[in-house]
C-alpha cells in the first residue's frame, strides 16, 4: 500500500464548456464535511484522476474565498485529458489529491498595484488569485487584468470577464492574436499589447503571469524592457509531474522541486536554475 | 545497555544465521540463474547471505517495491469506490541478512527524500520494523568505489548489526544501533564470547586496511563534487552517454535511484493503480502533452542522472546520491560506467 498517493473523490457538481478544448469542472468531495476542511491557496495544484485513465496535475482555478467547491480548468492536451473531456460529466466522480505545491507570495503583493498577464489556458492559475484578491480588493491598488487568447473563441472564463469588465475597480485588457469581425478590442499578441496598450506603471506593481511557454517567454522580455525587475515577476512553472509531493523526482529542475518550491517563482528565483527548460 | 561484539567462528556464524532465520520473518539473498535478490527465507541452505555485490539486487525492492499496489478501485456510474490494498506484506518485523555496506548506506540516502515534507508513512514504518544486519566486504568488486565517497563506510545509521569476518579466522558480529542491541539481545545468539568495542577493535581495523587497499577505483569525491557543480554545459556529456540505449536498467538496480511513476489499469469496472520504478534515462521522462520536453537528448538525460546523484541531491538532502556500489555499470548493456562517466566529465 502507498497511502501518500491515494486520493480522495470528488463528484463533479457542474462543467461549463469555456472553448472548445477547454471545460471547467467544478468539484466538491463526496465525503461529508471534506469540502469544508480543504483548504487551499492561490498558486496551489491538485492531482485530479479519472480513475481506469489516469492522473494529470491541475491548478486550482478558483479561490478559497468562493466557498464550498473547487475549479480545474482542463485542456484537453493528451491521453488522459482527451479521456477526462469525452467521459466526465455533471454527477460523475473522480480522485483528487491535494493541495500540493506553493502559493502566489501574498505578503509581498499586499499594497501594491497588481498587474496581471494571461494567455489561453494560463488565466485558469491566476483566477484563483483574481477571486482571492478581488474579495479582498481593499488590500491591493490599481488591478490590472491582460488577457490574450489566440482567437475570441478561445477566451476561457467569457461570463466572468464581462463581470470583471463591469466591476470599476478593474481595468481589463483583452487581446486576440488576429482581427475578427464583431471583435472590438485590441488585436495582436501579448507582449505587445503590454508594451503599447497597457504601459504599466512600474513603480510599486507586482507583475503575475501565466500561459504558453512561448507567451510567458516574451512577456518576461517585454517587462525586464519596460523596467519591472526580476524580483517582481511572478509566474508558474509548468514541470511535468506526476506525485506532486516530493518523492518521484519527475519535475526535477536542479535541486528544486518544481512541485513542492514551486510552482510559483519569481523571475529572480527562475534565473538561479541550471537553464533546462 | 552498552554497544558489544560477539567473537565467533564460521560455523557460529551460521548458527546465528540459523537463529536468526529460525525466530524472525528473514530475508536474504536466494540465487536464480546466476543472480541474488533478497527473498523471504526459511532455511539458510535456500540463501547466501555472502553472495558478491554484482550478482546481487539491492534490497531497495523491500522498502520501495519494483511495482506496488497504491490502491483498488471500482468505478461505475454509479459512482467510485476506493477500497485499500492488501495488507503491505513489507510491514511486519522483520531481518534483512546478507546486506552489504553500500546497501545499508542507500537506505540512509532514501530516508532523505522519503522523510521530508510529506513523510511516507508506509515506507517509514517498512524502515522501522527492520533490523538491517550487513556484512563488511572482504575486498573490493571490480566496480566497486564505495570508500571514495562523501561517507564513513564503517559508521552506518542504517546499520543495525555489522558482521565482519577477520583476518585472523575469527567472525566478529558488533551491534550498531539500539535496535541492532535489542536484537543480539533476543536469543538469536547463544554465544558467550563477548568482548569489548577496544578488544575487538584492533582485528577489526586490521580488516578495513586490507578492505580499503583492495579497491580498483579511488577519486577525490570533494573535488569531483565541486567541478560537477560547476559544467552543466560540458559537451563531454554528449560523448559519455553516446553509446546509452535508455534502457533504464542503471536505475532500476541501483539502490538509491527513486523514481516513479503512477499507472492505472483498468479491466472493465474494477483497475488497480501502480507506483513502479521509473528513470531520468527514459525519453518521455520529461515529456508533456503538447510535445515540449526540457530533456530531449540522450546527454541531457544522463546530465540529469550524473549530477542528481553528484551535485543536486547533496545540495538538497545534504547526502551523495551514489554509494559506489557498482551494480549499474555490471549490469549496463552497453558498458557505462558512473564512475568513468563522472571522472571524465570533470576532468
Ligand atoms: C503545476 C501545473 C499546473 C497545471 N495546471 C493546468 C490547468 O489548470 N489546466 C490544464 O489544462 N493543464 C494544466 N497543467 C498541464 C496538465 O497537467 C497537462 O496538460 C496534463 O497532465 C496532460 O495530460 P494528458 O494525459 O492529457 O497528456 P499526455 O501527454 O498523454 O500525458 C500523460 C501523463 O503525463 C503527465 N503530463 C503530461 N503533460 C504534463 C504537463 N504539462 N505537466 C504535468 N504533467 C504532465 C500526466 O501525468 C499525464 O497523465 C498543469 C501542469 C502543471 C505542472
Ligand atoms: S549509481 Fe550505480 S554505483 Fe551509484 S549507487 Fe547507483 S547503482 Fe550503485
Ligand atoms: S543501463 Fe546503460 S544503456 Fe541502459 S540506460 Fe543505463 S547507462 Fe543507458
Ligand atoms: S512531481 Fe514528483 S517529485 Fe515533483
Amino acid at each position: 500500500m502507498e497511502q501518500l498517493l491515494v486520493p480522495m473523490i470528488c463528484k463533479i457538481d457542474k462543467v461549463i464548456q469555456e472553448t472548445p478544448d477547454v471545460r471547467t469542472y467544478r468539484l466538491k468531495f463526496k465525503e461529508e464535511g471534506l469540502m469544508e476542511k480543504f483548504n487551499w491557496m492561490p498558486g496551489q495544484f491538485v492531482e485530479f484522476s479519472l480513475l481506469g485513465s489516469g492522473e494529470c496535475t491541475f491548478c486550482i482555478a478558483s479561490s478559497v474565498t468562493r466557498k464550498g467547491y473547487f475549479d480545474c480548468s482542463i485542456k484537453r492536451a493528451g491521453v488522459v485529458t482527451a479521456d477526462i473531456h469525452t467521459l466526465l460529466d455533471e454527477g460523475d466522480e473522480v480522485g483528487i489529491r491535494g493541495p500540493y505545491g506553493n502559493w502566489f507570495p501574498l505578503d509581498d503583493i499586499k499594497g501594491k498595484n497588481l498587474l496581471f498577464v494571461g494567455g489561453g489556458i494560463g488565466l485558469a492559475p491566476l483566477r484563483s488569485l483574481i477571486q482571492y484578491c478581488i474579495d479582498n480588493r481593499n488590500d491591493y491598488k490599481d488591478f490590472t487584468i491582460l488577457y490574450g487568447a489566440r482567437t475570441s473563441a478561445d477566451m476561457c472564463y467569457k461570463e466572468e470577464i464581462k463581470e470583471w469588465q463591469e466591476n470599476k475597480s478593474l481595468k481589463v485588457i483583452l487581446t486576440i492574436d488576429r482581427p475578427e469581425e464583431s471583435w472590438t478590442s485590441n488585436v495582436g499578441v501579448v507582449p505587445k499589447i503590454l508594451e503599447e496598450v497597457v504601459k504599466p506603471e512600474i513603480a510599486n506593481t507586482k507583475v503575475i503571469t501565466c500561459g504558453p511557454p512561448i507567451m510567458i517567454k516574451y512577456t518576461i522580455q517585454s517587462l525586464l524592457k519596460l523596467g519591472f525587475a526580476d524580483k517582481d515577476i511572478i509566474t508558474t512553472l509548468e514541470m511535468k509531474m506526476q506525485c506532486g509531493l516530493g518523492k518521484c523526482g519527475r519535475c526535477n529542475i536542479g535541486s528544486t522541486y518544481v512541485c513542492k518550491d514551486g510552482p510559483v517563482f519569481t523571475n529572480e528565483q527562475l534565473k538561479k536554475l541550471p537553464d533546462e527548460f | 545497555m552498552s554497544v558489544e561484539t560477539i567473537v565467533t567462528d564460521k560455523a557460529g556464524l551460521q548458527k546465528f544465521y540459523e537463529a536468526i532465520i529460525a525466530k524472525n520473518e528473514t530475508y536474504a539473498p536466494v540465487e536464480k540463474f546466476g543472480k541474488y535478490d533478497f527473498k523471504l527465507v526459511k532455511n539458510l541452505s535456500e540463501c547466501d547471505p555472502e553472495s558478491p555485490i554484482a550478482k546481487t539486487m539491492s534490497a531497495k525492492p523491500l522498502f520501495f517495491p519494483r511495482s506496488a499496489k497504491i490502491m483498488k478501485y471500482v468505478a461505475t456510474s454509479a459512482g467510485t469506490d476506493v477500497s485499500e490494498t492488501d495488507e503491505d506484506p513489507l510491514a511486519g518485523k522483520r531481518v534483512i541478512v546478507g546486506m552489504k555496506h553500500c546497501d545499508a548506506r542507500a537506505l540512509q540516502v532514501l530516508d532523505k527524500v522519503y522523510n521530508w515534507d510529506f513523510i511516507d508513512t508506509d515506507y517509514q514504518k517498512r524502515r522501522l520494523n527492520t533490523v538491517v544486519i550487513s556484512t563488511r566486504c572482504d575486498k573490493a568488486e571490480t566496480h566497486c568505489f564505495c570508500t571514495s565517497l562523501d561517507y564513513d563506510v564503517e559508521n552506518l545509521d542504517a546499520m543495525d548489526v555489522l558482521i565482519v569476518n577477520g583476518n585472523d579466522g575469527k567472525v566478529y558480529i558488533k551491534s550498531k544501533s539500539e535496535k541492532g542491541i535489542e536484537f543480539l539481545n533476543s536469543g538469536v545468539t547463544s554465544h558467550t564470547s563477548r568482548v569489548t568495542e577496544e578488544a575487538a577493535g584492533e582485528e577489526l581495523k586490521k580488516q578495513y586496511t586490507a578492505f580499503s587497499a583492495s579497491f580498483r577505483l579511488k577519486m577525490d569525491y570533494k573535488s569531483i563534487n565541486e567541478k560537477l557543480s560547476k559544467i552543466f554545459d560540458t559537451p563531454e556529456f554528449e560523448n559519455v552517454s553516446s553509446n546509452c540505449v535508455s534502457c533504464n536498467t542503471c536505475a532500476f538496480v541501483c539502490p538509491t535511484c527513486h523514481c516513479f511513476k503512477i499507472s492505472d489499469e483498468k479491466v472493465k469496472d474494477t483497475g488497480v493503480r501502480y507506483k513502479s520504478y521509473d528513470s531520468c534515462n527514459n525519453g518521455y521522462f520529461t515529456l508533456m502533452a503538447g510535445g515540449h520536453n526540457p530533456r530531449p537528448a540522450k546527454y541531457r538525460r544522463w546530465r540529469q542522472r550524473a549530477m542528481h546523484k553528484f551535485v543536486y541531491y547533496k545540495e538538497r538532502f545534504g547526502e551523495n546520491l551514489c554509494v559506489g556500489c557498482g551494480k549499474c555499470t555490471t549490469s549496463c548493456p552497453v558498458n557505462i560506467s558512473i564512475f568513468e562517466v563522472i571522472n571524465q566529465v570533470s576532468k
